[in-house]
């Protein structure tokens, strides 16, 4: 029987079976501050080591300041990552430290230092970690025990296997449009829950187009849709990107040509092989902006704020609420709301392509009078890329700032949040309530549509300006 | 962690679908690196008067409670079974949602639709630490938040891991409702075994599949 590339990744892991539970073998575990305390402390507590420190990879990056990453006036926030460097000392764990010139998210800096690679399973505490599925590789969020049983064991148990979604993506994305605008359009047809209990895999000419950059910004909100893992069949632009100078932990010589024969294999030949597929046709898209309090709330930005009547995968009920704390009426058009805050960057659009989006719009414009812009480089190494093309000249011309590396305004850990009330246009992955700060109000949108808000004022379709 | 095979108490009720993390337990709170303490911060966005949360560095510090969230009602303040809409736990794979649920004094969680109640990595956490989630047939659920909603308090749901029934002892009469969990996971619970202890006497067959991984695997190269 036909397999898919998730099965494919899958069955090369089983270390043991269960009738209702598997085993699988971990490649790579990332390791973030946030999720990892209470898991090393459990290893502390029962007198048990880290497996296989050496697959083991962290980074601060959720609490990291982003306008001096060195000083974390927040005691609980310094507490946190002392606790990971304590911890990475004490169980021998690589740890890329900020200043050190490899911090970042650690969904952008996974690929940069080549861990990231097709055929591999990846976990990390982190549900964004599908990101590294970008690659053809299984990877997924897990909880704090699971983080300590990887960490002990250097596997995982999984429950049944998930079922396999085909998402093919057809046609020629329009001028003006951005994989975020993909990848919202296909939480928008799933719905927030649409894709429980499945793994995605992303197809099709439209996704065959995108540069990593872009395909990691659409496996990165496979989540949002409620997949367990989002992926894509590895080709040449992946290996592409593997066989660049600075990927110091990706395989070289004889070690790349003996995996490039294994990863060319990684595919799904027949779509049939799906439990299910859905079909999207990227030419006919529109910048696409949520306007709710969750990522399949979007309308395109020509359109207007729905009745709650008329919401899809939500009861009145849910909708109204999510209205009344946006504090939007049905019927105003998305282009008339404007905005308080605009944020630029996240593990959905903080790497170096999202940066350059967002500079063609701000080239030569000034950011709108009252807003607030500010540009978050995922990693340090984005920081130094952009910063060597100009970018942050672009950006501080245009009045935006230009910030160091980290989680920033994606969610409410450190000093970037919004206030409540404030509204914002924000390149991240989430418009929950409070996600950016209790009582704020977030939009979500392509780096070139939160570029083209922070000089309007207001939502703008990007489409006009790039005229 | 904790044993669960039976348990009786009162249920609350939270309809609202997809019920996210950040809702559950909000990110600020995530800053402390303890396990236990987060009973208080469960739905700390909803469930106190506005600005009147718990600091993040003091959580017993609470302001007064909202009286329109639904949690808040007097006669389901000692409740311990939630009962929720669909999609609960959507969202970040923060386990600090669970721990916040367990501590606020949860021992189950009851959704409606197999495969649909619960996002999936909240349902994997609560089986690690020990709350037990409940997809019932969505029918069954409508029958017993219909007999929550009316008569408040009253009604003492009893759930039997060994059996997998959950039945509600309502003031006209009990209804049963049966709700399966994977063999593995109710195993685990019944007996309150710590996953890493047994994974660990697999360690023959790890290291076999270790021994059996290409080398480019290794993730060996000395950084530049």
């Amino acid at each position: 029987m036909a397999e898919t590339l998730f099965e494919q990744v899958w069955g090369r892991h089983v270390v043991a079976s269960q009738p209702s539970a598997t085993l699988l073998y971990i490649d790579r575990h990332l390791v973030h501050e946030v999720t990892s305390p209470q898991a090393f402390e459990g290893l502390r507590m029962a007198g048990r080591k880290v497996r296989r420190p050496g697959l083991t990879f962290a980074t601060p990056d959720h609490n990291v300041p982003t306008d001096n990453q060195f000083q974390i006036l927040d005691p609980l926030s310094k507490k946190q990552v002392e606790t990971l460097r304590s911890n990475c000392r004490e169980f021998g764990v690589e740890l890329y430290d900020i200043g050190g010139g490899r911090q970042g998210i650690v969904h952008v800096i996974g690929p940069e230092l080549g861990l990231t690679l097709p055929g591999l399973t990846i976990v990390c505490g982190d549900s964004h970690t599908s990101t590294h599925g970008a690659f053809g590789a299984l990877a997924f969020g897990i909880g704090t025990s699971e983080v300590e049983h990887v960490l002990a064991t250097q596997t995982l148990w999984q429950g049944p296997r998930p079922s396999a979604l085909g998402v093919e993506v057809n046609g020629v994305l329009p001028p003006g449009l951005e994989p975020k605008d993909i990848i919202l359009a296909v939480i928008r047809a799933l719905g927030i829950g649409g894709a429980t209990g499945c793994v995605i895999e992303y197809y099709g000419s439209a996704i065959r187009a995108l540069g990593m950059e872009g395909r990691m910004t659409v496996c990165n909100m496979s989540i949002e849709a409620g997949a367990r893992a989002g992926l894509i069949a590895p080709d040449d632009v992946t290996f592409e990107y593997i066989a660049r100078a600075d990927r110091p932990f990706a395989p070289r010589g004889a070690a790349l040509e003996a995996a490039l024969v294994d990863w060319k294999r990684l595919r799904t030949d027949d779509a049939s092989a799906f439990d299910r597929n859905v079909s999207i046709d990227a030419s006919n898209l529109a910048p696409q902006v949520t306007w709710g309090t969750n990522p399949a709330m979007t309308v395109d930005v020509g359109g207007v704020v729905p009745n709650p009547e008329d919401v899809p995968f939500a009861t009145p009920a849910d909708a109204r609420r999510a209205l009344e704390y946006m504090g939007l009426v049905p019927g105003t058009p998305i282009e008339q709301i404007a905005v308080d805050v605009v944020f630029i960057g996240s593990c959905t659009n903080g790497r170096i392509e999202d940066l350059r989006s967002a500079a063609r719009v701000f080239e030569g414009r000034k950011v709108a009078a009252g807003v607030q812009a500010l540009v978050v480089p995922g990693s340090e190494q984005v920081r130094k890329q952009a910063e060597a093309e100009g970018l942050d000249r672009v950006f501080r011309e245009a009045g935006a700032e230009w910030r160091q590396a980290g989680c920033s305004m994606c969610l409410a850990m450190n000093p970037d949040k919004l206030r409540p009330g404030q509204r914002s246009a924000s390149t991240s992955n989430r418009n929950f309530e409070g996600r950016q700060g209790p009582g704020g109000r977030t939009h979500l949108v392509s780096p070139s549509m939160a570029a083209a808000a922070a000089v309007a004022g207001r939502f703008a379709d990007v489409r006009k300006l790039l005229k | 962690m904790q044993p669960f095979q039976t348990h009786i108490g009162r249920a609350a009720v939270l309809d609202w679908c997809d019920v996210n993390t950040d809702l559950i337990i909000p990110a600020r709170y995530l800053k402390r690196t303890e396990r236990s303490g987060y009973g208080p911060l469960l739905f700390a966005d909803k469930r106190y008067e506005p600005g009147t949360a718990p600091p993040p560095d003091d959580p017993s510090n609470q302001g007064p409670l909202a009286a329109d969230f639904p949690l808040n009602h007097p006669e389901l303040r000692d409740a311990t079974v939630l009962v929720v809409g669909r999609n609960f736990g959507c969202g970040s794979s923060r386990e600090h949602a669970v721990w916040a649920v367990q501590q606020a004094g949860f021992r189950a969680v009851v959704a409606p639709g197999k495969g649909e109640g619960f996002a999936d990595i909240f349902e994997s956490n609560a089986f690690k630490s020990g709350l037990l989630p409940i997809e019932l047939d969505p029918g069954d659920w409508d029958a017993l938040v219909a007999e929550l909603r009316a008569a408040p308090g009253r009604v003492q749901v009893e759930i039997d891991l060994n059996e997998c029934v959950l039945a509600a002892h309502t003031p006209t009469g009990d209804i049963r409702f049966g709700f399966e969990i994977p063999e593995e996971e109710r195993r685990r619970l019944l007996r309150g075994l710590d996953a890493v202890a047994e994974t660990l006497l697999l360690d023959d067959a790890i290291t076999a599949h270790e021994r059996s991984r290409p080398a480019w695997l290794a993730a060996s190269s000395t950084p530049a």
